[in-house]
């Protein structure tokens, strides 16, 4: 079933953030500024693993700078990212280190009056380490002869012992694997590597804390979620958490990369403290390099099919390199067999899923938490065993998809719903009709210098992390609404905007719901003592999860508004009706069929302020009993140059199913901007790491990190998006998710089309230009 | 402990900063402070290294106010750059599109616009970056660089100026002042090449051509490489093999093989393997000859679009 009625939902409308942001008005985090303020740098550890043997800290202080080291924060072990139960959560992180377990692990900080004068300061510290034997390589970290990275670490308040350089692992079994294979006529197993990739959000990330003359501190930061900012620091630093108060700042980008609080925060918080003063620390785009990355992945995958082409089982061995430390390694070895489980129907399957520390820099999630490294996984191997089929890989997916009415593992095996709604057939088959699919050459047939191929792969992605029960996953978010006194609205929620325009598409629903113009709605600038809990914006949830609390508190206006309409129109309640007007850029209540009953929304909430009714509003905490997933299809034609290796995209078709689309343009710039990652994730990005001094191969410099310009990717003529007709019954007025299912598939698209066009297939990314020209190369001489 | 000195926002050290007005007073600062002092021009380069900490230089000589530095002239001898002429200023003279197209189809694939807007040409080859999208054209065109300095003035050939990765053969008390480029021979079709990893990238490997033909046979080739050796570099040998050869499916292979065996791997190469700058610097070789045999021809260059 499809979205219809809808005035505003369907319709492309501007973001109500945009002309701030593009104007250059927005106030970041790293806009705050304070009288006295002063700034923040980190000494960084420049070993990969060490030891601190001494540390003199006076030469900077006689320099003016007010200076702390691993000695003085709270001695509290703890986890950046509060979005699992304690159940789910390793803790093995402290706000400074004696022990820094990679090449920029953080050992002290100072404040000054200026960058410059901190910058000094900080090269005034005196350091000595001794050094200690690292692990770059997970496989090589696992060696029982290994230096252990971590001996112990915190689960459920008690210490546990770090066994091999295994942070954690999860095991899991379905019906008679061995007896699924031995059914099988096809199989296949290959082992994949994936790239270890940075964020590059536009934001690099920053803190600014104020010291409040309560003991409290009032904290601006890049996060996704401002609530579990101040529970951190309220479990780190023991202030009360009424005491802290984090603001809701705009943020700059962040694709998973502040779902936990970023290691700034709690180090400006303990200068703040110190120096009694405000605290700036905003990380250059060198030491932001230096925070965070994508889990890189090592898979041993293993499908079988019979020769109708049903699968019969798979079995996949997932090695995960997390770097120093957990941020949230056992979630992800839930989701990423969530994830494999739930793309095609497994009648017997086994996981076995290891999180591996090394001295490297901490993993954390990245659009798509691990979807997209599985996905391209398993959409090679599908076309791979399709072809050994002898089936074409459309008909061999859509035969096995998990689909309506199917159980969807959703964010693994604790948060399991049934899919309601799901639009895969129809962006299959249309995207395949779109792109000429029958037409496409087969693989490897090509002469020539320039070689074309078309390749397929299709995903999806939670909406959220609800279900039906609790599971090991928190998610749940709130939301209130005011109508003022001239007719509008103030709309309060917690709930971050990555950048996506999520608050834009709450301002919708409630504005399509109540039946008011959009500009009725403000979106008021908030903080956590204002608002009501929401747990994080990840998990493709900003609309599907903040849009029903928005969809409630805007049912729950509604109501009251027409029970007081009802009084003064002398009507019944379920007699009226709300219609926008423009020109008075209010919602009008009305009697429908009698004229000239009727009364502005400002008319009667000045009248409910005259007459003492009390403010007409709403406030709801809402948890989504499902997480629906939305589901994406990519079909990309590439042009590989067998001389320079070099891969261009030619055309791209992606169709996607989100339920009601609520603000199109947008939608397709997720599309747009998932192809992107997707593309340079495919061919392009890495963070290797030099064996010889532990750092990463670029040091931190962008300019040895490259992502795509607008010249590499696909112009906007020859890049199809299109929308199923869904609607998804569990959502705000049918609305699922995007950001990530609009990245998963496309790695795996992009290397089918490789494949497609040279008939050599990739099993590690990224699929350079090297390793390209080096394959075609050994071909011609095997 | 270098990981808490690298980064591209603060410059914690300090320095002099000067702003002369005229070429003798620059070459009089550079005199004074010699090999404390750089040259400030569009900055691209020299900020970067300086908030790197690769260089920390004590003086600042900005020549960005030195009109004598900036500007195009067509002189007899040539076409006349200013050392401080911003790339934006080559991309947007036709001067330099009509008569040195090589060189102007270089300079747009140099960064992006906000770049090309500071930086400079003479930055670029006074950077001495073995991959200098600028330099290979100059080079293929038989510029000379025009220094000045406290003992006078002295023009080189730009093979000459360039003497290792980062090294020039600029003394410390001199400067680059103008790049001079004679014309194009009659009839002459060009071509530059470059690959990276990105549109803005510098390149991994470039490659410009001029070619001359009499009749179907070459009167004329000169080729210059850049990104596969200590600097940027001719390809004597292969021009020397292409004169008074038609341009043959096997006789573009030979002159390939020819300029692929020029290269020599740098220890510090990351990017790409030699083997790979090998094969690249190969078709690029056939690509340019084969396009400016195009262009000599009248013929529409096609690079794949469709």
């Amino acid at each position: 079933m499809m979205a219809q009625g809808f005035r505003l939902i369907g319709e492309s409308t501007p973001r109500m953030d945009g002309i701030a942001k593009v104007t250059g008005q927005e106030v970041y985090s790293s806009d705050i500024h304070f009288p006295n303020m002063l700034h923040a740098r980190v000494l960084k550890s420049p070993y990969p693993h060490a030891r601190v043997k001494r540390i003199d800290v006076s030469e900077a202080e006689k320099l003016g700078a007010i200076v702390v080291t691993y000695r003085e924060v709270p001695d509290v072990v703890y986890c950046p990212r509060l979005v699992s139960t304690p159940e789910a959560t390793y803790k093995d992180w402290r706000v400074l280190t004696g022990r820094p377990l990679y090449v920029g692990d953080p050992i002290a900080a100072v404040a000054a009056e200026s960058e410059e004068m901190a910058q000094r300061a900080l090269e005034a510290i005196d350091v000595e380490f001794e050094v200690l034997e690292p692990s770059f390589d997970p496989l090589d970290s696992m060696r029982p002869e290994k230096t252990s990275i971590h001996e112990r670490i915190m689960y459920m308040g008690k210490e546990i012992k770090i066994e091999n350089n295994i942070a954690c692992t999860m095991e899991i079994e379905q019906g008679d694997v061995e007896k699924g294979f031995s059914e099988a006529d096809v199989v296949l197993e290959r082992e994949y590597r994936t790239n270890r990739r940075y964020h590059c959000q536009l934001e690099p990330k920053t803190a600014v804390v104020r010291p409040e003359p309560d003991g409290g501190v009032t904290i601006w930061t890049t996060t996704q979620s401002i609530h579990n900012t101040r529970l951190l620091i309220h479990e780190i630093f023991g202030i009360p958490a009424g005491k802290i108060n984090v603001v809701k700042t705009a943020l700059g980008g962040a694709f998973g990369s502040s779902i936990q609080t970023n290691i700034v925060v709690p180090i400006a918080v303990a200068l703040a403290l110190k120096a009694h003063k405000p605290v700036r620390l905003a990380y250059t785009r060198e030491e932001d390099l230096h925070e965070h990355c994508s889990y890189q992945m090592i898979f041993n995958l293993k499908l079988g099919a019979k020769r109708d082409g049903k699968l019969t089982a798979g079995s996949l061995e997932a090695i995960l390199d997390i770097g120093a430390h957990q941020i949230q390694a056992y979630p992800l070895l839930g989701c990423l067999v969530g994830w494999w489980v739930s793309l095609y129907k497994l009648p017997n399957l086994r996981y076995v899923g290891k999180a591996v520390y090394t001295n490297k820099v901490p993993s954390c999630a990245m659009r798509g938490f691990g979807n997209p490294q599985i996905t391209w996984a398993v959409e090679s191997m599908m076309d791979e065993l399709a072809e050994e089929l002898g089936i074409d890989p459309v008909e061999f997916k859509l035969l096995n998809h998990v689909g309506l009415g199917d159980l969807f593992w959703g964010q693994g095996p604790t948060v399991k719903s049934i899919i309601k709604s799901s639009g895969v057939e129809e962006i299959v088959r249309r995207g395949a009709k779109l792109i000429g699919w029958d037409k496409r050459p087969k693989p490897g047939e090509q002469r020539g210098r320039y070689r074309r191929g078309i390749g397929f792969g299709r995903g999806f992605h939670t909406s959220s992390a609800g279900g039906p029960v609790p599971g090991t996953a928190v998610d749940y978010t709130g939301a209130m609404l005011k109508v003022n006194e001239d007719g509008s609205f103030d709309y309060i929620t917690a709930l971050m905007d990555c950048g996506g325009g999520t608050l834009t598409a709450h301002a919708k629903i409630i504005a399509e719901e109540i039946g008011v113009p959009l500009e009725c709605i403000n979106i008021v600038r908030s903080d956590t003592q204002t608002t009501l809990y929401d747990v994080c914006t990840h998990a493709s949830r900003g609309v599907y999860a903040g849009g029903m609390a928005a969809l409630q508190v805007a049912r729950e206006v509604k109501r009251k508004l027409l029970e007081l309409a009802a009084r003064v129109l002398d009507a019944y309640p379920h007699a009226l009706k709300i219609r926008p007007d423009e020109e008075r850029s209010q919602g009008v209540i009305y009697v429908e069929g009698v004229e000239g009953r009727e009364i502005t929304i400002g008319e009667l909430a000045s009248m409910a302020r005259h007459k003492n009714w009390g403010t007409i509003a709403a406030v709801a905490s809402v948890r989504q009993g499902s997480c629906p997933p939305h589901f994406t299809a990519y079909f990309v034609e590439v042009e590989v140059d067998t001389e320079t290796g070099k891969v261009r995209p030619i055309r791209v078709v992606a169709g996607a199913d989100v339920g009601s689309v609520i603000n199109p343009k947008l939608a397709e710039g997720q599309i747009h901007g998932g192809f992107a990652m997707g593309w340079s994730m495919a061919i392009l990005e890495d963070t290797p790491y030099d064996p010889e001094n532990g750092d990463l191969m670029n040091r931190g410099f962008i300019n040895n990190y490259k992502l795509p310009t607008p010249a590499d990717l696909v112009p906007p003529d020859r890049f199809t998006v299109f929308f199923a007709n869904t609607y998804e019954p569990t959502g705000p007025l049918g609305a699922k998710g995007i950001g990530e299912g609009a990245l998963n598939p496309v790695a795996g698209a992009v290397a089918n089309a490789i494949y497609n066009a040279i008939g050599i297939r990739f099993y590690e990314l990224p699929i350079t230009p090297i390793k390209i020209l080096k394959a075609l190369r050994e071909r011609e001489g095997g | 402990m270098y990981i808490n000195k690298l980064n591209t926002h603060i410059i914690p050290f300090k320095f002099e900063y000067h702003a002369p007005k005229s070429v003798e007073e620059a070459v009089e600062l550079l005199s004074r402070y010699g090999e404390e002092a750089s040259i400030l021009a569009g900055g691209t380069d020299l900020l970067v290294k300086m908030k790197q900490r690769v260089i920390e230089p004590k003086h600042i000589i900005d020549i960005k106010r030195i009109k004598d530095l900036t500007g195009i002239r067509e002189e007899e001898d040539g076409i006349h750059i200013g050392a401080a002429t911003k790339l934006r200023t080559l991309e947007r003279s036709k001067l330099i599109e009509e008569k040195l197209p090589v060189l102007h189809e270089a300079v747009i694939t140099m960064g992006s616009v906000q770049i090309r807007n500071m930086a400079t040409i003479g930055g670029n080859l006074c950077n001495a970056s073995p991959s200098a999208d600028a330099a290979t054209p100059l080079l293929a065109l038989n510029a000379e660089a025009k220094i000045v300095g406290s003992e006078g003035e002295r023009i080189i050939p730009l093979e000459e100026f360039f003497i290792g990765p980062g090294k020039t053969a600029l003394k410390p008390d001199e400067m680059l002042a103008e790049v001079i480029s004679p014309y194009l021979p009659e009839n002459a079709g060009t071509s530059f090449m470059k690959i990276g990893w990105t549109d803005f990238d510098i390149a991994t490997v470039n490659l410009a051509v001029i070619l001359k033909l009499e009749g179907e046979v070459v009167d004329e080739c000169r080729i210059a490489l850049g990104g596969c050796a200590p600097t940027p570099i001719r390809v004597h040998k292969a021009e020397e093999f292409l004169r008074g050869k038609k341009l043959t499916d096997e006789v573009l292979e030979e002159a390939a093989n020819i300029v692929s065996g020029h290269v020599r791997p740098r220890a510090r190469w990351r990017r790409a393997p030699p083997e790979y700058r090998r094969a690249v610097s190969r078709a690029l070789t056939i690509d340019a000859l084969t396009i400016a045999r195009k262009r000599i021809e009248g013929l529409e260059v096609n690079r794949g679009e469709d």
